[in-house]
């Protein structure tokens, strides 16, 4: 964080926005750097002076202090004198009182009689008298952390932090929202959830995200800035995650504008983002680990977004995306914890907003009916979750899903090309494969998964003739991208007669294999 | 029906137990707060809610303060003013202003209030010196552990002081301990951010403390709001004689050096040939604020601002007002001085000129404590500081006060005056002598006060 004096921000367009700098600025950058690894050894007076010369040079002397006090920051700055300033003061101002002191004779007889009393050179006076002034005191020592590179980054962070002084109210996406939330309690805020579809424009990550509006206690009677601080702190903890947006309401001289702000205009130096969050229970990442080695029609997603519950959020577990419908089931794991952590889940799943929620319940906290009582799923286990039994609940969701997009479905599939899978055919309509087959499909014949016009049929069996080797066979299919060889070739009265594991050669089929 | 009342960062969280209670926000100040599912006001409404639950006999589980009374005495006998001043205080339900000359005793009134109300109380200062002056007051004059916040020390007792800063950033943590609020020099919390510190406590009772309670900006308002409005005033004359040591100023002119007035010629022409390219006319203080501003990405507004900067220091700073402070200090060489000047530079170069003990914002706690305690008992015959003694800080005795350089505001002059308002021990009169630069903007400063 900077001084509110040394904010810098742009007001184009009745926007607000931080002036970030980038690459251009390296070279001031490393010249600050350079001024204060210089003058190690110097007075701060003296290094402040050569920072105020850089200053006239530059056209925007707000960015060289901001630079300056970060590399402050960095410095041992130590008081070097001959005598505890304090001590050498004390004396003189003693020795100047029984003297009188009104001119320069009768300072000169003061000095003298304190140096006699301390049996040391009046220098010594002299120069120890103020030495403890933060501009007399010596840079000893710079090792600063900073780079160009970092010290710019640092210097966008302290920025962004400083525009933030202002701020009255934040509104927040991040990719993790548990570390989110987590801050946010920390700092003393307050927050509320607002509801995606009040959200318009979001896209990528966020996309699925609710919107977590923070405020200080205070905010709810008057726009206050009270809270300017404790959002530039949020702010530190949000730039760590690796996808996250901002909007704050700032007050700008009795003007309120509106600032945005995103991952890729700040981060924290020396901090790679977390991408993945860890798992608070073995029993979360067990199941997370098997349930993805099946291959469903649901994507997993680990601790998915909040949920409102009364005056709080819950996080869940997890959630399951439904690949071909916009449906999100959500997953609680409910491990064996304290009586008050059940309460408190308990009165969650109680206030919770209305969605799909299945809950995996330990059996031994015998909760499982007062679940089912709130209109949740409730599956109970012992140990580990039974990644069946989810997918069983999942399978009913999905016969219900399979339904609604078969009601839309036409009752003859008419696909364009003569050879097609019924995966591609699904996909095309955006509902699953199931969905589409009890469908029929007039104009082509259905091997397996692949639909084929009858009129390639006609002209394969035209290529093909007894006594052809395989590998002949297969190019031949290929030709027509038809990759269930054993399928068509039984659909054109044909089959392989096995010469050795791999080898072999086409020959007719027998009347009776049709019947 | 319950209605509960409890503290919560700076505000009131009201709850009540059943829904057919009258509603909430129709209590003063209260509100619905989706973010909680529960009423929430202020804390500094919590009277103005007791009172009307009072009123109607509702039943109430007020769980605001978690401090029990304390028992306080005084043994300050109050002069007849000071009384009156007290008993409208306590009248006015123990809220409201007290606008008092400096020297009148407002301490020893407030030390009456907290004997009276037997509260948990925190007193709230502008500066580090009046901090450390209340302190010691009230460790002397009450059996008590005092806490402190501010000046590098941060501990909460049952009585504590605080600077406004301090209280500032605690506020919304410390707003439960105290039932009553004293603020010395009231007309600070005028200012925005300062407004919070009355906004988020929850005590009931406040007394406020001033030279000059009425504010140009009409801040005294707000003031009148959060603490209670002026209930007892009287002014310098009708104390001067009975209380109050008379004064004399004497206005001394000083010259530029030649080298002084060269640079100062030159300086200023930079400032002012700016003035003219650009369209400032410079009639008002936003005139200048918007040079300030301009001087961000404009570098010849900077050049113009760091100029009329140099201009300033070279008549504050002029040569012959040392040497003419060597003339003062010789001539009241019996005397207790006291020496101000607006520049912390100025101060440390005439601290090490005439080898004066010298307060400034950089001065550390301990020896600024030292540095006061022999000047109080005489160690000392000389100080010189950078304003930060301008408010109500007891400087006995001093009888000769030089000011070097003043910035002009009413208040400041005022009360800079006041500081060496105090009765002399063989009657004789107070000097303030002002030393100013002749023909410079500085001299127009000065009458404009006048």
């Amino acid at each position: 964080m900077l001084t509110k004096d040394l904010l810098r921000v742009s007001r184009r367009g009745g926007s607000y926005r931080p002036e970030f700098i980038g690459r251009e600025s390296r070279p001031l950058a490393a010249k600050l750097i350079g001024t204060y690894q210089g003058h190690v050894g110097e007075k701060r007076g003296t290094l402040e002076e050569a920072v105020d010369a850089i200053e006239r040079e530059e056209a925007d002397f707000k960015l060289v202090r901001g630079f300056a006090a970060l590399l402050d920051r960095e410095g041992d700055f130590e008081t070097v004198a001959p005598l505890p300033p304090e001590r050498a003061r004390r004396v003189a101002f003693e020795a100047a009182e029984a003297v009188g002191v009104a001119s320069d004779d009768e300072r000169e007889r003061a000095i003298a009689q304190a140096a006699d009393d301390l049996a040391v050179k009046p220098d010594d006076i002299e120069s120890s008298l103020y030495a403890d002034r933060d501009c007399n005191q010596e840079l000893a020592a710079f090792d600063s952390r900073w780079e160009p590179d970092s010290l710019i980054e640092q210097y966008n962070l302290s920025l962004a932090q400083t525009a933030l002084f202002d701020a009255t109210e934040v509104r927040l996406k991040s990719d993790d929202p548990r570390a989110l939330v987590t801050a946010v309690k920390r700092l003393g805020l307050m927050y509320e959830i607002e509801q995606p579809d009040a959200e318009t424009g979001t896209e990528g990550a966020l996309a699925d995200q609710r919107t977590v509006v923070v405020t200080g206690p205070d905010r709810l009677f008057r726009r206050t800035r009270r809270y300017g601080t404790a959002f530039a702190r949020l702010l530190r903890s949000v730039a760590a995650t690796s996808e996250w947006e901002l909007t704050a309401t700032v007050e700008d001289h009795g003007t309120e504008r509106e600032m945005t702000l995103r991952a890729g205009d700040v981060s924290v130096p020396g901090v790679d983002p977390v991408a993945e969050p860890s798992y608070d229970s073995g029993v979360e990442s067990d199941f997370a680990a098997r349930f993805e080695a099946l291959d469903l029609d649901w994507d997993l997603q680990r601790e998915p977004d909040l949920l409102e519950t009364g005056a709080s959020v819950m996080i869940p577990d997890f959630a399951f995306d439904y690949r071909y419908a916009d449906f999100r089931v959500y997953f609680e794991v409910m491990g064996f914890w304290t009586p008050e952590y059940v309460e408190k889940k308990l009165g969650q799943l109680a206030n919770v907003e209305d969605v799909e929620l299945i809950v995996a319940v330990d059996e031994s906290l015998g909760v499982g009916e007062e679940i089912a009582a709130r209109d949740h799923r409730a599956i109970p286990y012992s140990g580990t979750v039974r990644v069946k039994d989810v997918v069983d609940v999942l399978r009913e969701y999905e016969d219900d899903l399979v339904a609604d997009a078969t009601a839309d479905l036409p009752a003859k599939i008419r696909p364009d090309g003569d050879v097609t899978t019924m995966k591609s055919v699904a996909e095309e309509y955006g509902v699953s494969v199931d969905a589409i087959k009890d469908r029929e499909f007039p104009d082509h014949e259905r091997l397996g998964q692949l639909l084929v016009r009858p009129a390639v049929l006609s002209t394969i069996a035209e290529e093909l003739s007894t006594g052809m080797s395989l590998t002949e066979t297969e190019s031949v299919l290929d030709d027509y991208d038809l990759t269930d060889t054993s399928a068509v070739l039984s659909a054109v009265g044909y089959r392989v007669a096995w010469d050795g594991l791999s080898g072999g050669t086409l020959e007719e089929r027998e009347t009776q294999a049709d019947e | 029906m319950t209605i509960t009342l409890g503290f919560e960062d700076g505000t009131l969280r009201i709850e009540s137990d059943r829904e057919s209670d009258p509603d909430l926000d129709s209590l003063p100040g209260v509100e619905v707060d989706p973010r909680s599912s529960t009423a929430r006001a202020p804390a500094h409404h919590y009277a103005a809610i007791r009172d009307v639950l009072r009123a109607v006999d509702a039943d109430v589980d007020d769980a605001v303060h978690d401090t029990g009374p304390v028992s306080l005495a005084t043994s300050y006998e109050l002069r007849e003013y000071q009384q009156d001043a007290l008993d409208a205080w306590l009248d006015s339900n123990r809220r409201g202003v007290l606008e008092l000359p400096t020297g009148a005793g407002k301490t020893v009134i407030a030390l009456a209030a907290m004997a009276a109300c037997d509260e948990p109380t925190l007193v709230v200062v502008p500066t580090i010196d009046l901090l450390e002056q209340w302190q010691r007051e009230l460790e002397t004059e009450f059996d008590a552990p005092i806490g402190r916040l501010g000046g590098g020390e941060q501990r909460v007792e049952a009585v504590t002081v605080a600077t406004y800063d301090s209280a500032y950033l605690r506020a919304d943590e410390l707003g439960d301990k105290f039932g009553l609020v004293v603020f010395d020099e009231v007309h600070h919390l005028g200012a925005e951010g300062y407004q919070d510190i009355a906004r988020l406590l929850a005590a009931p009772d406040r007394l406020g403390l001033t030279a000059t309670f009425e504010r140009p900006d009409g801040a005294h308002e707000t003031v009148a709001e959060l603490v209670g409005s002026r209930v007892y005033s009287i002014d310098t004359d009708e104390l001067a004689g009975d209380h109050l040591a008379p004064y004399e100023i004497r206005r001394i002119e000083v010259e530029l050096t030649p080298e002084e007035r060269a640079e100062y010629d030159e300086v200023q022409g930079t400032f002012v040939d700016y003035v003219r390219s650009s369209n400032i006319n410079f009639t008002s203080g936003s005139d200048y604020l918007q040079l300030v501003k301009r001087s961000g990405n404009d570098p010849q507004a900077r050049e113009a601002l760091l100029a009329k900067q140099r201009a300033r220091e070279i008549m504050m700073n002029a040569d012959n007002k040392r040497r003419q402070l060597g003339r003062i200090l010789d001539r009241h060489r019996e005397d207790r001085i006291i020496v101000f000047t607006a520049h912390t530079e100025l101060v440390y170069d005439l601290s090490e000129r005439f080898l004066i003990p010298a307060i400034t914002n950089e001065t550390g706690a301990s020896e600024r404590r030292e540095i006061l305690e022999r000047f109080r008992e005489g160690a000392y015959s000389r100080i010189i500081t950078a304003n930060v003694l301008d408010e109500g800080v007891d400087v006995p005795d001093a009888n000769v006060g030089v000011v070097l350089s003043g910035s002009g505001s009413e208040r400041e002059f005022t009360q800079r005056l006041g500081r060496i308002l105090r009765p002399k021990d063989d009657g004789g009169r107070a000097i303030l002598y002002e030393l100013v630069s002749s023909e410079t903007a500085e001299e127009r400063v000065a009458q404009r006060r006048r």
